[in-house]
């Protein structure tokens, strides 16, 4: 797994929020207790390569990117980007060479664009905050490019208008632009097009291939829907409240899941579901816990059908299942 | 850039600014306020036009406290001066107090709300806590404690920025009082602006959180700014009145407090010279008044939820 090509790696990364706990908690001195949004979390990713990080709501997608582009501070474990350990830096000018090579694209794109600034601004934000051009030519070129690249034709139509004034597709790919302004070498993708017309989606998945095909960025593709993450990923990650239970390659995890729990998740996809032995396990029940209260030993324990003694006690450690392919199940050996 | 993008950019906001009037001027109070206040405004551009200069014991013409007549239309005071002249002069001393004291306030408020609410943390905690020292400090006291400091330091009879110590004194003081109000109101603001996704976009564009407080923030804080900015200054105007009545004011430059001052202690109630102290407390009423008018006209045309509220 670990490879002198890896362009982002993750160990045991985590991230607790405190709880804030009540008076009465304060007064008896009681521990609040903590929210283990991202729990010692082990991720690499290659140049150009495409991993897509899996799972249901709440299991801590988004809080991962947010590791990934530092908009959050992990509170253990290690970032690393082409080696050089990136966890606690803070400062803006030291964190300024990696923003020009880290990139995220928003869920939302509505929300992610200022209402008040105009599509040239947006666009151009980055390359003028990170210093990338000299001077208003070079401005407008890249700004040009970038919105012709993320498919806003012809470019210059779209400077002075205001996100209220485009379709739900053209923001994200407002969005997109902004990011690939600055030619990064990583972008973290949370949910690109979780919020777009099934008729749109397709067009923006080939503006992110096209980006890993045509100019060898790696992307970290974050969705909750398991068939599109086979489609466009080389490697796929399953994140279970806060853990990742599996990864492998893209068709492994798809078709030969080892891990009760991405069982499920595929089973509950009728596309790929019916065709891939769908008596093998009942679909699943219950909840996802709150990250708040994980659960003792394995934490998918309360809706394994396969659970057992051990599972109950003991949190099962990742354990090769074939080559590149990691389960975190007592019963993957 | 292209000659279209400068067409589409100005038609762009031609509409938004055509489509703002056209809701804020749809409500009778802003009509009514805005009406009145041009009226003032234009009162207090010009008063030796419309009245000539401003009269004193020495060229009084009148007699003393006379009613209204045709010679004096609004009466004279106790020493025979027009109290018209006297009341659209003060018109302009009241209106720049008020105005420049609500910059004032809204430079301050603005500044240390967002601070505060952008960096969270101890920041926020000790701008708030002088944040509450200054929004109970009352503004009288802190007039009694800065007037002496104020003459001291640049004499009785100076003149600072074009007004007399004791009107300079006012302006700081109200300047002072009010923004602990501006800085609360855009603090919360900024509390819920700073969790929006377009801050972290900008976060990972590598923007200084300066870039992000003035690029992103404050853009989206000006309605909040405005609406409130027409109430601070209603607030302004009428502290500026109650300063002055109770004696700060400048005899030598009176504003319309000064004059309910001078008239009180004429003895214009017990006298029955109910225009004497009529004509600048009703001047005092319809500013405020129609401020508090704009504002709320403001503030229902920023915040389109609250129109439903009947
Ligand atoms: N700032 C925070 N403070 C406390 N808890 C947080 C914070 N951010 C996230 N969480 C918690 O961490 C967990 C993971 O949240 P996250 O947003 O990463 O999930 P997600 O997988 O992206 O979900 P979704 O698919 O709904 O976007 C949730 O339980 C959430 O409540
Ligand atoms: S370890 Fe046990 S509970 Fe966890 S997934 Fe495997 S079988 Fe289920
Ligand atoms: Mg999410």
């Amino acid at each position: 797994m670990l490879d002198a090509a890896d362009i982002l790696r993750l160990e045991s990364l985590q991230v607790h929020f405190p709880i804030q706990g009540g008076l009465f908690d304060r007064v008896l001195g009681r521990p609040a207790g903590a929210v283990r949004a991202v729990d010692r979390i082990d991720l690499n990713v290659g140049r150009g390569e495409i991993v897509a990080l899996v799972g249901e709501s709440g299991s801590g997608k988004t809080t991962v990117g947010r590791l990934i582009t530092k908009l959050a501070q992990p509170t253990g474990g290690k970032l690393l980007f082409e080696g050089r350990d990136m966890t606690f830096v803070q400062d803006l000018s030291a964190l300024r060479p990696y923003r020009h090579r880290v990139q995220m694209i928003f869920q939302d794109a509505y929300q992610a664009l200022n209402p008040r600034h105009t599509v040239f601004d947006i666009v151009a934000e980055p390359l003028r905050s990170l210093r990338l051009v000299d001077n208003r030519t070079q401005l407008t070129d890249r700004v040009s490019e970038a919105l012709a690249s993320a498919g806003l034709n012809p470019p210059d139509d779209f400077f002075s208008r205001f996100p209220h004034e485009l379709s739900g597709g053209q923001r994200q790919r407002v969005v997109i632009a902004g990011a690939l302004a600055v030619k990064p070498e990583l972008i973290v993708a949370d949910e690109p097009v979780s919020m777009l017309d099934v008729s749109i989606r397709a067009q923006i998945l080939q503006v992110l291939v096209d980006l890993r095909d045509k100019h060898n960025v790696a992307l970290l593709f974050i969705t909750h829907d398991l068939p599109l993450a086979w489609l466009i990923a080389d490697r796929i990650a399953v994140l279970y409240l806060g853990k990742l239970v599996e990864i492998g390659s893209a068709d492994e995890i798809t078709f030969n899941p080892r891990h009760p729990y991405t069982v499920a998740l595929r089973n509950a996809t009728p596309q790929i579901g019916a065709n891939a032995g769908r008596a093998e396990l009942p679909a699943l029940q219950g909840e996802v816990p709150s990250a708040a209260r994980v659960p003792n030993g394995c934490r998918f324990h309360p809706r394994c059908p396969l659970a057992f003694d051990r599972c109950r006690q003991e949190e099962p450690p990742p354990i090769e299942v074939g080559p590149q392919h990691m389960s975190a199940c007592w019963l993957a050996k | 850039m292209s000659k279209s993008t400068i067409r589409y950019s100005g038609r762009t906001r031609a509409r938004a600014i055509k489509t703002f009037l056209g809701q804020f001027l749809g409500y009778g109070g802003a009509q009514l306020g805005l009406l009145c206040l041009v009226f003032f405004l234009v009162t207090a551009a010009m008063p030796n036009i419309l009245v000539g200069p401003l009269q004193t014991a020495i060229n009084a013409t009148g007699d003393f406290l006379a009613p209204p007549s045709g010679q004096h239309l609004l009466g004279t005071d106790e020493v025979g001066r027009d109290v018209l002249n006297l009341v659209v002069h003060g018109a302009r001393i009241s209106l720049t107090i008020a105005l420049l004291a609500t910059v004032i306030s809204l430079v301050v408020g603005t500044t240390v709300g967002m601070t505060a609410g952008y960096f969270g943390r101890w920041v926020d905690v000790w701008l708030m806590r002088l944040t509450d020292f200054f929004f109970v400090m009352p503004s009288f006291v802190l007039a009694l404690v800065i007037t002496p400091v104020v003459l001291e330091v640049m004499g009785r009879g100076r003149e600072i920025l074009g007004f007399r110590p004791s009107l300079f004194v006012i302006l700081v003081v109200i300047g002072m009082t009010s923004w602990a109000f501006v800085a609360r109101v855009v603090r919360s603001q900024t509390l819920s602006l700073k969790e929006r996704t377009f801050v972290d976009r900008a976060r990972v564009a590598g923007s200084s959180n300066f870039s992000i407080m003035v690029r992103h923030i404050l853009p989206n804080l000006v309605p909040q700014i405005a609406a409130n900015g027409a109430l601070v200054v209603a607030g302004a105007i009428y502290v500026e009145t109650s300063l002055s009545f109770l004696g700060l004011g400048d005899p030598l430059q009176p504003s319309w407090g000064t004059l309910l001052s001078l008239a009180q202690r004429a003895g214009a109630a017990s006298a029955g010279a109910w225009w004497y102290l009529g004509a600048p407390g009703v001047c005092v009423l319809t500013v405020s008044l129609s401020f508090v008018l704009i504002g709320n006209a403001l503030d229902d045309t920023f915040n389109p939820r609250r129109r439903v509220i009947p």
